[in-house]
């Protein structure tokens, strides 16, 4: 589970790195592959069916589905690989490791000193989510937008099974679907921008400022 | 949430059934007059809609008065502000009116989230909105909170009613709804205001400082000569009708915050009379301002002119409104016997005894200096109605909408001839009416200190005033009565002398000049001009002249423009604008348009979060 | 017996109205040493108007005919409530000094109207004239009776004639409402009756169109606004109830204290009237301020105990 774990946040770190379309979104799946792995070994250790089809889920639809959707429509569009960094790779991933710094402070703060696989298991959640924040905010085109809401889903998800084991079946569906309907409407967005505009590079929204 | 399950009964003690009888009162020949107003100005679906925004401002107004719970009264009271709403842009097809409908609502709003802001710090203290619990939590609030509350409820009720300096709707929305929309707005609406004030400042708050009585009677007095120099400036009938209502609210709250000051000397005698003084005022200007309103509606269904350089001679085509247009006058330039005589002689009275008991001698003194404001009003305010009536209804027609008015319709009349009938009787039943209304007035101000309930006054026998040695009353019936006999024997006298004179027509003295026409005659500009010059450090009138020029020495035409400042627009509101729209140019910097500027503040508002937790 | 005592005063008191005026025009002739009109003019001029012929002007309305009777019942129910010879003999129960400024606005409210009725401009000129300098005059009016009704503790005209000796306030307080007497009764300086150029009248502009007997009506009108404000002011110097603390004979040495006083303050207005000029409108105002800050001096006193 820890060495897990660990291949985790190094996906996370080569995420941040990458600066073209293609290699974030394969690491992308990469990250939600070891995920639905982490899904699956839970699941066996408590024997919860739920969890199966969780597993299952995150496998097909985020290692699989959607990064293949996301590679269709980023060439689709001939926007160019380049992800249009704002901050270059180093910089990022200095970033990216004093987010995970924060985040292991903050998960002690919370969990104590006690159980530190917990904290650790909560610090690596919180890492991720903070690095999928950042995408968001340094990448300007529009699909590291979506990559990083995804990444950031992967971290929630994380936190939910390492930390309390199970998740809510409805609630774990329900939010599989929110995100699949959004990944969609994002990516048909993506295309249409494109189609419009002719990029779609979001810092040039700025023009529209009254 | 309690607050969510208000307990549904009436509060029908007597203020407000006092208060349920003026919407009444005025909201009946309102509605009648209605009937012949609308009839041929609106198609039949808008007039059903004009019906039923009507019914449902009467319904909110009562329901505002016979609360007893502070969330009702809000509820209702923002119904309330949006009917009016909806009836000041009644006209949508105006811009002026969908502009002074904007203006209203804003002002009216920020009232709102003043009396919110109260509320709810009433309720902070007694976990309940029930009027009866903030009274019994007001023992335990401190004295700093109950003023910082009392600021809130007076700018709150104040915005409503139409005090100096929160008026600026006043003159835009109450000329620009239909007349008999008017009538009610001005004759009840504002007066809702002054019992939200009354209520939760005598009821249940309870008087608590002395400055809370002397900003009150400052806020009136500048009110009152704001209200009545603008009015004195204006040619729109609606509009000077509009200020004069400011102008009436300052008279009104004359007798609110003199018994406020009294309450707070330990005077409850006087206190009783101010505020019987205030509420009177209360209902007669109701009905003679309505009464005004609506004369002023007929006028414009008439002619189709609001604009009184415009008219003239009405009085001719227009006699029935012409007279009861005279009797509002009157009514409202406190001229014997009409009810306008009786509440205004009532404020000098509460302020003479005032002047005469105070404790000190500062309060004493601005007691008379508040008298003498007053005096100046009345003189204004005749002034103005000789010019609103001399020059709408007398002399020749000014124009050819003037000169084809017809009278009005027979239902209009009658609500018309219901009002001027009312304002003599207020006036004559003085006696009667005071009694009730001092009645009313003690279970406001409630027993002195030692719990004794001051006596309730008559008119005719003013005995309890302390230290007057002598016996003051007026009578308005017996002053109607010594008219009549000298307006009989002079009727007599002139038939038993001059029976054999010849009475005949010729024209107006012209000095020789043949063609005297509606050209030359005195215009309401120049009726008002000497009151421009003497207020003009107020007032800051400026011209605006053209010269088009034949020749060096011939001028072909000249035009002359006449503009005052309107120095609470320029200083008060446009500053307050100018800063609260530069502050957002300012603040407008943060929204750069950029999406991953957003989402950057939304990850430094979660690592500023994160940081900041336990600590 | 105090109604038939209050009804015979009045009635005194409107019968020598118009000598009054006649006299003070005479003092004025013979300062200006000249003969003038005998001192009963008025009332030759009053019985003439009543044998004249009326015209009317064809613009005017029902107002302008009214109007004469407004404003003579309005001044002589004004009057009735003022007593003058006697302490507390006056209709007291009506009304107090309120109710006669207020009787008065009634009056000056129909002649205004009456004077923007007939469509002149001089009658407008009048009328706005007229309601311009009555509004700063009723401040000072009302402050200045009201200082001295401090001493009375009441209003009521009737025990302001109560007070049995002259205060210091009492004094000013004349002062201040002499000056509110000039204002009221169209005197110099602030208007003039002997003009006979439009631009300057103010009262006599109002009432350029009347004729015949309305004429006498409001011409008589003016006699008993006259004797009613000096009345008052004399009274507010010199209560009569001063007279019963001089002299013994109670009515007819009242009357004979009253006739000294309003011939002093008859006298005193006749010899402002012969020394002064007629002021410009718009400075008339400052004049009348100077009244106001007068009154509001009195008060002032009065409040502190003087």
């Amino acid at each position: 589970m820890n060495m897990i774990m660990v291949l985790i946040v190094l996906m996370t770190f080569i995420m941040v790195l990458s600066k073209r379309i293609t290699p974030l979104v394969n690491s992308f799946a990469v990250q939600s592959l070891f995920l639905a792995v982490i899904v699956f070994s839970e699941a066996v250790t408590t024997g919860l069916a739920g969890l199966y089809a969780i597993a299952f889920l995150i496998l097909t639809l985020k290692a699989v589905f959607i990064p293949k959707m996301l590679k269709n429509v980023a060439t689709r569009t001939k926007a160019g690989e380049h992800l249009g960094l704002v901050i270059n790779p180093m910089l990022s991933i200095v970033c990216a490791v004093i987010l995970a710094y924060l985040g292991w402070i903050f998960a002690r703060k919370i969990m104590g000193l006690t159980s530190i696989a917990d904290a650790s298991a909560l610090a690596v959640s919180l890492s991720i989510m903070l690095t999928g924040l950042f995408i968001m905010v340094f990448r300007l085109k529009a699909i590291a937008q979506v990559v990083g809401l995804l990444v950031m889903e992967n971290g929630i998800f994380l936190a939910a099974v390492a930390l309390c084991g199970n998740m809510p079946f409805f609630f774990e569906i329900a939010i599989f679907f929110d995100v699949f309907i959004c990944v969609l409407i994002l990516g048909i967005f993506v295309y249409r921008i494109n189609s419009l505009f002719t990029h779609i590079n979001l810092s040039k929204l700025n023009t529209l400022k009254g | 949430m309690n607050y969510l399950n208000p307990q549904y009964s009436l509060l029908l003690d007597p203020f407000s059934l006092f208060f349920l009888f003026v919407i009444f009162l005025i909201s009946l020949p309102s509605a009648v007059y209605a009937v012949g107003y609308m009839k041929n100005e609106y198609t039949a679906k808008k007039i059903t809609y004009g019906w039923f925004l009507f019914a449902a401002f009467v319904f909110s107004m009562a329901a505002v008065v016979t609360t007893a719970n502070a969330f009702v009264f809000l509820v209702f009271w923002e119904i309330m502000s949006l009917v009016s709403y909806f009836l000041v842009v009644f006209d949508t097809g105006k811009k002026q009116s969908v502009n002074a409908g904007a203006l209203y609502i804003i002002m009216t709003h920020i009232g709102t989230a003043f009396i919110i802001a109260a509320f709810i710090l009433m309720y902070k203290h007694s976990g309940s909105f029930e009027f009866s619990a903030i009274k019994n939590a007001a023992a335990l609030m401190t004295s700093s909170e109950k003023n910082l509350i009392f600021a809130f409820l007076l700018i709150g009720f104040g915005t409503k009613a139409g005090v100096v300096p929160l008026h600026l709707w006043l003159p835009y929305a109450h000329p620009q709804a239909p007349s008999h929309i008017s009538s009610v707005m001005s004759g009840v609406m504002i007066k809702i205001a002054i019992y939200g004030l009354v209520r939760f400042v005598f009821f249940v708050l309870g008087v608590n400082s002395l400055w809370w009585g002397n900003i009150v009677l400052l806020i009136a007095a500048i009110s009152c000569l704001v209200g009545v120099i603008y009015a004195l400036m204006e040619h729109d009938i609606k509009k000077l009708l509009a200020y004069h209502s400011v102008e009436n609210i300052g008279i009104i709250l004359f007798g609110v915050g003199a018994a406020m000051v009294f309450i707070k000397l330990n005077m409850p005698v006087l206190a009783v009379l101010a505020l019987s003084a205030g509420l009177y005022h209360l209902i007669n200007h109701a009905v003679f301002k309505s009464l005004l309103f609506l004369c002023a509606g007929s006028v414009y269904k008439a002619t189709g002119l609001r604009d009184m350089e415009k008219m003239g001679g009405l009085i001719k085509f227009m006699p029935w409104t012409a007279a009861f247009f005279l009797f509002g006058a009157l009514a409202i330039s406190a001229i014997p016997p009409f009810n306008g005589f009786v509440s205004e002689w009532l404020v000098f009275q509460s302020f003479f005894a005032g002047a005469l008991n105070c404790p000190t001698a500062g309060a004493r003194i601005m007691m008379g200096i508040y008298a003498s404001v007053l005096a100046l009003t009345g003189g204004l305010a005749a002034a103005c109605f000789v010019k609103a009536f001399g020059i709408t209804f007398l002399a020749m027609p000014r124009s050819k909408n003037a000169q084809e008015a017809k009278e009005a319709p027979f239902s209009m009349k009658i609500s018309m001839a219901f009002l001027a009938i009312l304002t003599l009787v207020l006036g004559l039943a003085a006696p009667f009416i005071l009694k009730i209304i001092s009645n009313i007035a003690v279970t406001a101000t409630g027993p002195n200190q030692t719990g004794i309930w001051p006596p309730v006054f008559s008119l005719k026998e003013f005995t309890t005033l302390p230290s007057s040695n002598g016996l003051i009353g007026i009578s308005p019936v017996l002053i109607l009565l010594m008219l009549v006999v000298t307006v009989g024997i002079t009727v007599a006298l002139v038939y038993v002398f001059a029976r054999k004179r010849k009475v005949s027509t010729g024209l107006t003295w012209d000095c020789g000049y043949y063609k005297l026409d509606s050209r030359t005659e005195y215009t309401a500009t120049a009726f008002s001009k000497p009151f421009r010059i003497a207020f003009s450090f107020f007032l800051k009138p400026y011209t605006k002249t053209e010269k088009i020029k034949e020749s060096q020495y011939h001028i072909k035409s000249f035009r002359y423009e006449l503009y005052n400042t309107y120095v609470f627009k320029k200083y008060f509101y446009k500053l307050g604008l100018e800063i609260t729209l530069r502050a957002a140019r300012y603040l407008k910097r943060l929204q750069a348009g950029s999406i991953h500027l957003y989402i950057a503040y939304i990850f430094l508002a979660i690592l500023v979060l994160m940081f900041f937790y336990g600590k | 017996m105090k109604l038939f005592n209050a009804a015979l005063q009045l009635s005194v008191l409107i019968i020598i109205a118009p000598l009054l005026s006649g006299i003070i025009r005479k003092i004025k002739n013979n300062l200006r040493l000249r003969v003038g009109p005998g001192i009963f003019q008025p009332y030759y001029n009053i019985a003439k108007l009543f044998s004249k012929d009326e015209v009317i002007s064809v613009n005017s309305s029902c107002i302008f005919r009214i109007a004469p009777y407004v404003v003579l019942s309005s001044s002589v129910a004004a009057l009735a409530l003022v007593p003058a010879f006697m302490p507390q003999i006056s209709f007291w129960a009506a009304g107090d000094f309120l109710a006669v400024i207020f009787l008065l606005a009634l009056g000056r409210f129909f002649l205004a109207l009456a004077g923007l009725d007939t469509g002149s401009s001089f009658g407008g000129m009048g009328s706005s004239r007229e309601m311009f300098i009555s509004s700063f005059v009723e401040p000072a009016a009302i402050l200045a009776i009201f200082a001295v009704s401090v001493a009375g503790g009441t209003t009521n005209m009737a025990s302001l004639s109560l007070v049995s000796f002259v205060r210091p306030s009492a004094i000013v307080a004349a002062v201040a409402f002499f000056i509110v007497l000039l204002a009221e009764t169209s005197r110099l300086p602030i208007d003039n009756q002997e003009t006979h150029l439009e631009l300057t009248m103010i009262h006599e502009a109002m009432v350029l169109e009347y004729s015949g007997p309305s004429l006498a009506l409001i011409d008589m009108a003016a006699h008993i606004k006259q004797i009613l404000f000096m009345t008052i002011a004399v009274n507010a110097v010199l209560p009569p109830a001063v007279s019963n603390v001089l002299l013994p004979f109670a009515p007819l040495s009242g009357f004979a204290f009253y006739c000294l006083k309003i011939l002093i303050v008859g006298t005193c207005v006749a010899l402002l009237e012969v020394s002064i000029a007629k002021m410009r409108l718009f400075r008339s105002v400052d004049f009348l301020l100077f009244g106001f800050l007068l009154s509001a001096i009195t008060f002032i006193i009065a409040i502190l105990g003087f």
